[in-house]
């Protein structure tokens, strides 16, 4: 039985198939209309994707894991993240793997005889590793150097062109505090994208000191701002919410404080992404629509050219279902052949030009299925009408009595 | 032959109305028609007599009638298009007028194609089957061609090898040759009596006097009616 019905099937494929042929210019060109349909849809998911990869990288860069947590405004704010806090963090939450607390002022200092205002950070050695700080030359200060509240400096990279014309600086000093502060390396951002989000205390002219050094140096008494790297992405709610409520602990009620991490942008990024996706796959969907339409367009004048053939072959005995088959199948293939085109296509350049571009860019496996199914579910759906009106068709007439 | 044949077709009291341009047309008022097995039956009749509408019923393309049909003694109840196509297909064949061969295929496919929509048998069997009865018209050297490189007369010919090959109960002839010139036509019709000498039952259609000779029995059709006195 399952035999019978596969040489049946497999009889109205060969049908369809001889039809498709045997009309091969108007067959290709209702398959090119397919094609473009699919191959938009599987473009601009490729662009929606690689423009989600390209902001969720710039996020990450940063540092997914990251929590910072700051008070609100000096001088308005009674009372800012304290030096005390900073183990109690440590202490109290779970999930932290690495902590970096900044202290911050400014200098004004001479550069090629004008007098430029440099940012000061006294940060931890951790601060290197949190921030994904990449050591350009020389080194980072050491945990020693901290401790022992040694007078050395990292400068940024832009710090190092305006002073030495040059990221590889001789040995030389730089006077901070009133003091000098030897030059033991040279830094950058391992992302430019910290300062693309706006969050880095470390762009522009900018010299790290090692937090002891600073905190023995200045009367500062708070902490400007507290970077906490939780062990995984997952870890991140709980070790906001531990440090909350440290912070709410240890401070007065009114005293205000931010604790934030990338997350929330992260989320963000991805939602706003999936929704530009989605309104790009609707559009061009539409295109796949018309593609369809196109099918049925044919569909509909074959059917009518073919009035005599399918009177014949209803005469003969193939049943409704018989003819109705066929043309559901003439068209499936139709849309299925332009699905596969559509494909290769909307794929195909994608990887053709991060290929020549040497970028990855990448081909969502679902949009390829959704694309491939949907082409195809397009075209039964719009062969069905023709099909339909060819299976119903008055024999009698259909042979040409009428 | 011993004993009296099974009727293939009884109609009786069949009626076929139908509306053309607001106007109600009894196309048929009314036929009481037998026709046994191994017969060969002419039906004449003028063009608008209902000749073809009375085809049509008889070979199951025209299921919108009113009246009683018994095909091979048993009624034909189920008129759902689907069975009707099984009946046409297991035990009608057809020849046309214009041969009605698919342009498309070749002179083996189209005999084939009975066979193939039926679906007891494989391709292969189907085309061996076809094979075997373009031999008997004497068109083995002509498988593969198309339609078109045919004759007219090659070409209805091919076209009863398509009407036989499902060695169907009944062989329906509508103006067989009529289409044909009266040399072909007699070939043709020579063809047929071959068939009706080999025990096939056949009903033809035709406007042509001489062509309904050659039939055994003559049955005349005029204004939706058998007329009488001469069935």
């Amino acid at each position: 039985m399952a035999r019978r019905a596969t040489a049946w099937f497999r009889l109205l494929l060969r049908f369809a198939v001889d039809a498709i042929v045997a009309q091969r210019g108007r067959s290709l060109l209702t398959i090119l209309g397919m094609a473009i349909g699919t191959a938009s849809v599987v473009g601009v998911v490729s662009i929606g994707l690689l423009g989600r990869e390209y902001v969720v990288g710039l996020i990450e860069g940063v540092g997914s894991n990251l929590v910072f947590a700051y008070g609100t405004g000096r001088g308005v704010n009674p009372e800012e993240i304290d030096f005390d806090d900073v183990p109690a963090f440590v202490a109290a939450v779970p999930g932290i793997q690495a902590i970096a607390p900044v202290l911050r002022t400014s200098e004004l200092v001479p550069i090629k005889g004008e007098t430029q205002q440099v940012a000061i950070l006294g940060v931890t050695p951790a601060y290197e590793q949190v921030r994904n700080m990449v050591v350009e030359s020389g080194r980072f200060f050491s945990e020693r150097e901290d401790a022992q509240g040694a007078k050395v400096c990292v400068l940024s990279e832009d710090l190092a062109i305006e002073l030495f014309g040059s990221t590889y600086p001789p040995d030389a000093s730089l006077r901070l505090f009133g003091l000098r502060f030897r030059i033991v390396g040279v830094f950058r951002e391992g992302v430019e994208s910290a300062a693309a989000v706006q969050k880095s205390e470390a762009a522009g002219l900018a010299a790290l000191i090692p937090f002891a050094t600073f905190r023995n140096l200045s009367d500062l008494r708070y902490v400007d701002v507290v970077y906490i790297q939780s062990a995984t992405p997952q870890a991140v709610p709980g070790v906001v919410r531990g440090v909350t409520d440290i912070i709410t602990a240890r401070h007065r009620e009114i005293s205000n404080f931010k604790i934030e991490s990338l997350d929330q942008y992260l989320v963000l990024a991805q939602r706003v992404s999936r929704a530009v996706t989605l309104g790009l796959i609707a559009i061009s969907a539409v295109s796949l629509l018309v593609g369809g339409i196109g099918i049925m367009n044919i569909m509909l004048v074959t059917v009518t050219e073919r009035t005599s053939d399918i009177g014949i072959r209803l005469a003969l005995g193939a049943g409704q279902r018989a003819i109705m088959v066929q043309f559901l199948l003439e068209a499936a293939i139709l849309s299925l052949v332009g699905g596969v085109l559509g494909v290769i296509l909307g794929a195909g350049v994608p990887f053709y030009v991060g290929w020549l571009y040497g970028v990855a860019v990448p081909v969502s496996g679902l949009s390829v299925t959704v694309a491939f199914t949907v082409s195809v579910a397009v075209g039964l759906f719009f062969g069905f009408y023709p099909a339909r009106k060819a299976a119903s068709m008055n024999i009698v007439d259909a042979l040409g009595y009428a | 032959m011993t004993g009296a044949p099974e009727p293939v077709i009884e109609l009786s009291a069949i009626r076929k109305t139908y509306t053309k341009d607001a106007a109600i047309v009894h196309a048929l008022r009314g036929i009481d028609l037998t026709i046994k097995a191994g017969e060969f039956t002419a039906i004449m009749g003028r063009s608008g007599s209902g000749k073809s509408t009375l085809l049509h019923i008889i070979g199951l393309l025209d299921a919108e009638y009113q009246g009683s049909y018994r095909f091979n003694g048993t009624p034909v109840e189920d008129r759902s298009p689907d069975a009707l196509a099984q009946r046409r297909n297991r035990d009608i064949g057809f020849v046309f007028q214009s041969f009605h061969l698919l342009p498309q295929l070749t002179i083996l496919e189209n005999a084939a194609l009975p066979a193939l929509y039926a679906g007891d048998r494989s391709a292969d069997e189907c085309r061996e089957v076809a094979r075997e009865r373009l031999r008997e018209m004497g068109l083995l050297a002509r498988l593969d061609h198309k339609p078109m490189e045919l004759s007219n007369g090659q070409r209805q010919r091919a076209a009863i090898a398509r009407a036989l090959v499902n060695a169907p109960r009944l062989l329906l002839a509508d103006e067989p040759t009529g289409a044909l010139d009266s040399k072909t036509a007699d070939e043709i019709l020579e063809i047929m009596l071959e068939l009706h000498r080999g025990g096939a039952t056949l009903i033809m259609v035709t406007h042509d006097r001489e062509v309904a000779e050659v039939a055994e029995r003559t049955i005349h059709i005029l204004d939706g009616q058998t007329s009488n006195g001469m069935v």
